[in-house]
């Protein structure tokens, strides 16, 4: 059933207390290069955070780079993880220069790890590695009800409906037959938010402010996160959002990352497909669903419209305030159809001129759109706490005072 | 916004000074006869040595020169040792301690007493009284007493030994710090207040508070009293770990307030401490070109002193406590990477910033590449440590570090520790290549040409940097992370194509797996155990008062006090990780920019 010619998606990462990515920065360019995906996960990260983000973005294998010590555990830690959540087909391979010995890697792979590379290995060697061990069809590739996490089964049915965008979800779906009744505008229990903005305006930040805001507004409110990054032309995609969202690497949050795989638009052909999963699936599994689902376009143009009008439910365009001219400004669409405008980096100078002549042109559309001013790259800021408040009116204002653990 | 730009005006405005003396010196005879006066004087002031075989050579390298412009020339454009623009020194001594009687070279240096060897070895491994213990077994080797420090992960990410997943990484690469009396005992034995003793601690993201930790444990030991004679260095150098690094804990807005806070302590109440080391080493290890190096750690150290001046700190005071570190490694660059660097700071501190000569000096701490050694055939890396140290000490750095040749896979055991000091031993001590003649390879055709190539490329970065609004501007584009990864990149597929041979690698290499038998050094679980016990009975003992020495930082933090000052009163009752925990709530987190 998996399409032979899907690309190989892995994660890489670095553990906990090292921050070494000199090597797995290379790797990941290499790997993108030969046609892979790669999300990458950052350097610093738990072994939670490294086994979470795996079995939500089903990847074939988890790539480690530990040059800090303490392999040997964490390698095993991480499969241990994998493991217990019914994941044990995602491979693990890595590497640590010369501080892995030849006997700490026979301890490792003894205790499952695919492969660990010695110094000396050239980036091909890796490459060619990841592609023929990780290039074949998975066994078992029908979702399994049992012995898995309602993560991974989501996430697999996710996969399922990316590499076969264009297949009805019930038949990707197959055994869930009574899912393909429900359209995008027949379950209203998860709010959907569309989040789009050209490159650099800050989005992926500001969302994780605002799954920040609404982790701690509820104690037990889920997220799902659909986040799409542009596939590197004729190759695959380095998927980094992970690494900067370090809030959302949290049990309440289900993200996704997406390649656009050659889409125009901002989103890609398995968006709404998949928008149908999140919302039914939960439900399904016999847990909550998802209370939250926000979409991350790919950074957009001035004409893109990338949400269909019953695709979500509330869109957020965000904008940074050296967009240019005014002239700029009357050509980006968006603006016409957003229900909230957001100018980011209000630090920057032009910050000011920005939000006056954005609200000129919201004030002349006469829709009742809203503008709001953050600085997202501040801790606790004023302007991300409104746009908070405006998205979810009922819930208690600066929430984000509150103490919250990000890293263990 | 940035001074770059005002940096590169003064470096190029002193070439043009440099060639009007040129002019000058040739043109006007007055001027031409004073200088070749001048040099005549200095050359017969500077006194011979005799070497064991018996001959007698000058302590100072000068060229042999006779015309007034050529004069003018080095005097201006390079000058004496220990004189602007420091390309030769930065001293007018250098590593001829304890050879002969000779008085200093051109008679205002400092006395030979004050000269201190340069030699140091970066230790740290296991709990607190392992590394205490390598201290004292390093030290038995050395004639002064150098304890440079390094830390665990757990350490130098601010977390405590009994974080989750802490385990497995407790006293690896460096030795575990968790709380006040792990620094006592880290340092046991050894008269902190001691002129002839000075402690380096290699740490970032968290440095304030562990200086702070040092303090407090010295001040139980030693009381109040001992504070001002405190001698050392905390690296502490943020901007570098937002570039290449990764060790850092808060946004770097914060970051830079503590640091600042820190930086304004020390230099009030302890005047021999330097409080920040500039680097360009882990910058170089993570993939930086030797120019981008230089170019990265010099407008690193210049924004540090644009804001340490905003501050209202004078640049008199701090400019003299800032030092550097740089990476040393095989590429030609090498050669004279120290002595641009040099001359562009001491440029760049009085031109741009005011400073006096005390505060001009680009002083040096050099490392040998970690980067250029490797694990097949290890034993190969005591010959690049070796090359890397002539040319560490060719360009007059004021101290060095060797690394072990089994670096590559381990932390190093006490067999190649001891081989890398005695590299600088014969480097320096057997071999006459430094020892008689303090500049015996300065000033070569060869390195002149180098240091204009050089430096025009240190230069054009610095117009990089600045077209994006300068060092903070560029870290938010992620412009030095993104070139660094590039360079990374480039040197890989170099390696892999063999356009940069490495013997053992890609170059004569031998069909045999990497050694089995090699003596690996490793915490035991039980001992990573018993400081996870440990740290937890500290908490357990003071849980009354940690929550008040939290509460009263938070407060310092909120209402804009010195935040390092109330730091010393935190670490009484507080573990780095309750403080990293509890800032991190107040200020939030470092988002990584990849």
């Amino acid at each position: 059933m998996t399409n032979a010619t899907a690309p190989i998606r892995v994660l890489t990462a670095v553990p906990l207390c090292d921050g070494h990515d000199s090597a797995i920065s290379s790797i990941n360019l290499e790997l993108i290069h030969h046609g892979v995906e790669v999300v990458y996960l950052g350097y610093n990260r738990s072994v939670r955070d490294i086994v979470r983000a795996a079995i939500q973005e089903d990847v074939r294998a988890i790539g480690i780079s530990s040059y800090n010590g303490g392999h040997v555990e964490f390698f095993s830690a991480v499969l241990a993880g994998l493991r217990a959540e019914g994941a044990g087909d995602i491979g693990v391979f890595g590497g640590g220069g010369g501080t892995i010995t030849p006997r700490d890697a026979a301890v490792m792979q003894r205790r499952g790890v695919d492969r660990i590379f010695f110094p000396g290995t050239s980036l091909a060697e890796i490459v060619e590695y990841v592609k023929i061990r990780y290039g074949r069809a998975r066994r078992g590739n029908r979702v399994n009800g049992r012995g898995g996490s309602v993560d991974r089964a989501v996430a697999r049915l996710i996969t399922a409906a990316e590499e076969r965008p264009n297949l009805k979800s019930a038949r990707v779906i197959g055994q869930r037959p009574h899912s393909a009744q429900h359209t995008a505008g027949e379950s209203k229990t998860s709010l959907v938010i569309g989040i789009t903005g050209p490159g650099g305006a800050g989005k992926t930040t500001l969302i994780d402010e605002l799954v920040l805001r609404l982790i701690r507004s509820n104690a037990s409110l889920r997220i799902a996160i659909l986040s799409h990054d542009p596939s590197v032309i004729g190759s695959g995609a380095l998927l980094g959002d992970r690494a900067a969202m370090i809030h959302s690497q949290h049990d309440r949050v289900f993200m996704r990352s997406f390649a656009s795989r050659g889409q125009a638009g901002g989103v890609c052909a398995a968006t709404v497909p998949c928008l149908h999963i999140l919302r039914d699936i939960p439900a399904h599994a016999g847990v909550p669903p998802f209370d939250v689902i926000l979409v991350e376009t790919v950074g957009i143009g001035q004409e893109a419209m990338p949400f269909a009008p019953d695709f979500v439910d509330a869109t957020v365009l965000v904008l940074s305030p050296d967009y240019g001219s005014r002239l700029q400004l009357q050509k980006i669409a968006m603006l016409d159809v957003a229900d909230i405008v957001v100018i980011n980096k209000s630090d920057l100078s032009p910050a000011m001129t920005a939000s006056a002549e954005v609200q000129r042109r919201l004030d002349v559309n006469a829709r009742g759109q809203r503008l709001v001013t953050t600085c997202a790259k501040r801790h606790r800021d004023a302007g991300v706490d409104e746009l908070f408040a405006m998205l979810w009116p009922g819930s208690r204002r600066c929430a984000s005072r509150e103490p919250v653990a990000v890293f263990p | 916004m940035s001074e770059l730009s005002n940096i590169i005006s003064a470096v190029e405005s002193h070439h043009r000074f440099v060639e009007d003396q040129v002019r000058r010196a040739r043109s006007d005879p007055h001027v031409g006869e004073e200088l070749l006066r001048r040099w005549q004087q200095t050359i017969s002031a500077i006194p011979n040595t005799a070497t064991p075989t018996g001959l007698r050579i000058p302590r100072l390298a000068l060229p042999q020169l006779d015309e007034p412009g050529e004069i003018a020339r080095y005097i201006y454009g390079e000058g004496l040792p220990g004189e602007f623009p420091f390309v030769n020194s930065a001293y007018p001594q250098l590593y001829t301690h304890g050879n002969g009687q000779a008085k200093p070279a051109n008679g205002n240096g400092k006395a030979d007493d004050k000269m201190e060897e340069p030699t140091r070895l970066f230790a740290g491994l296991g709990l607190a009284e392992d590394t205490n213990q390598r201290f004292h077994y390093l030290t038995g080797h050395q004639r002064s007493i150098r304890l440079s420090t390094a830390f665990d992960g757990p350490t130098l990410y601010g977390i405590d030994s009994d974080a989750d997943g802490a385990l497995g990484k407790v006293g690896e690469g460096g030795v575990a710090i968790d709380t006040v009396e792990d620094m006592l005992r880290l340092y046991d034995g050894f008269d902190l207040g001691d002129e002839h003793l000075s402690v380096s601690m290699t740490i970032n993201g968290p440095a304030p508070a562990i200086l702070a930790m040092y303090i407090a444990a010295a001040r139980r030991r030693f009381g109040l009293q001992v504070v001002p004679r405190l001698r050392g260095t905390v690296q502490a150098d943020i901007l570098k770990e937002a570039q290449a690094q990764n060790e850092i804990l808060f946004p770097l807005d914060e970051c830079l307030r503590f640091l600042g806070d820190m930086v304004e302590y020390t230099t009030r109440h302890m005047p021999r401490w330097y409080p920040i080391s500039i680097s360009g080493y882990h910058i170089a290890e993570a993939g930086a070109t030797p120019v981008q190096q230089a170019a990265y750690t010099l407008s690193n150290g210049f924004t540090y002193a644009e804001l340490f001046r905003q501050r209202g700190l004078d640049v008199n005071v701090f400019g003299p406590r800032l030092s550097f570190f740089l990476d040393c490694g095989l590429d030609v660059e090498y050669l004279v990477l120290a002595r641009v660097c040099r001359k562009i700071w001491a440029i760049g501190m009085r031109d741009v910033f005011g400073a006096e000569p005390k505060a001009q000096l680009f002083k040096l701490h050099t490392q040998t590449s970690g980067r250029s050694l490797i694990a097949r055939e290890f034993r190969n890396n005591l010959t690049r440590t070796a090359v890397e140290l002539l040319l560490a000490y060719i360009n007059a750095t004021n101290s060095c570090h060797s690394n072990s040749a089994d670096e590559p896979f381990t932390t190093p055991s006490e067999e190649y520790v001891r081989l890398a000091a005695h590299a600088q031993s014969i480097v320096l001590e057997e071999s006459g290549l430094f020892k008689h003649t303090m500049n015996l390879f300065g000033s070569s055709p060869g390195m002149r040409q180098l240091e204009s190539v050089v430096e025009a490329a240190i230069l054009d970065e610095f117009r990089q940097i600045d077209a994006l609004g300068g060092v903070l501007a560029a870290v938010e584009q992620r412009y030095q992370r993104s070139q660094i990864q590039l360079a990374a990149h480039r040197y890989e597929q170099q390696v892999h194509s063999g356009a940069r041979p490495i013997v053992g690698l890609n170059l004569y290499r031998a069909e045999f797996p990497a050694p089995h038998d090699m003596h690996i050094v490793r915490t035991p679980l039980r001992k990573q155990r018993a400081q996870i016990a440990r740290v937890r009975e500290f908490k357990r003992r003071h849980a009354k008062s940690a929550g008040r020495a939290l509460d009263r930082l938070e407060h310092v933090v909120t209402n804009g006090g010195n935040v390092f000052a109330e730091l010393i009163e935190t670490v009484e009752y507080c573990t780095l990780g309750q403080i990293t925990a509890r800032l991190r709530e107040i200020v939030g987190c470092h988002r990584p920019v990849i």
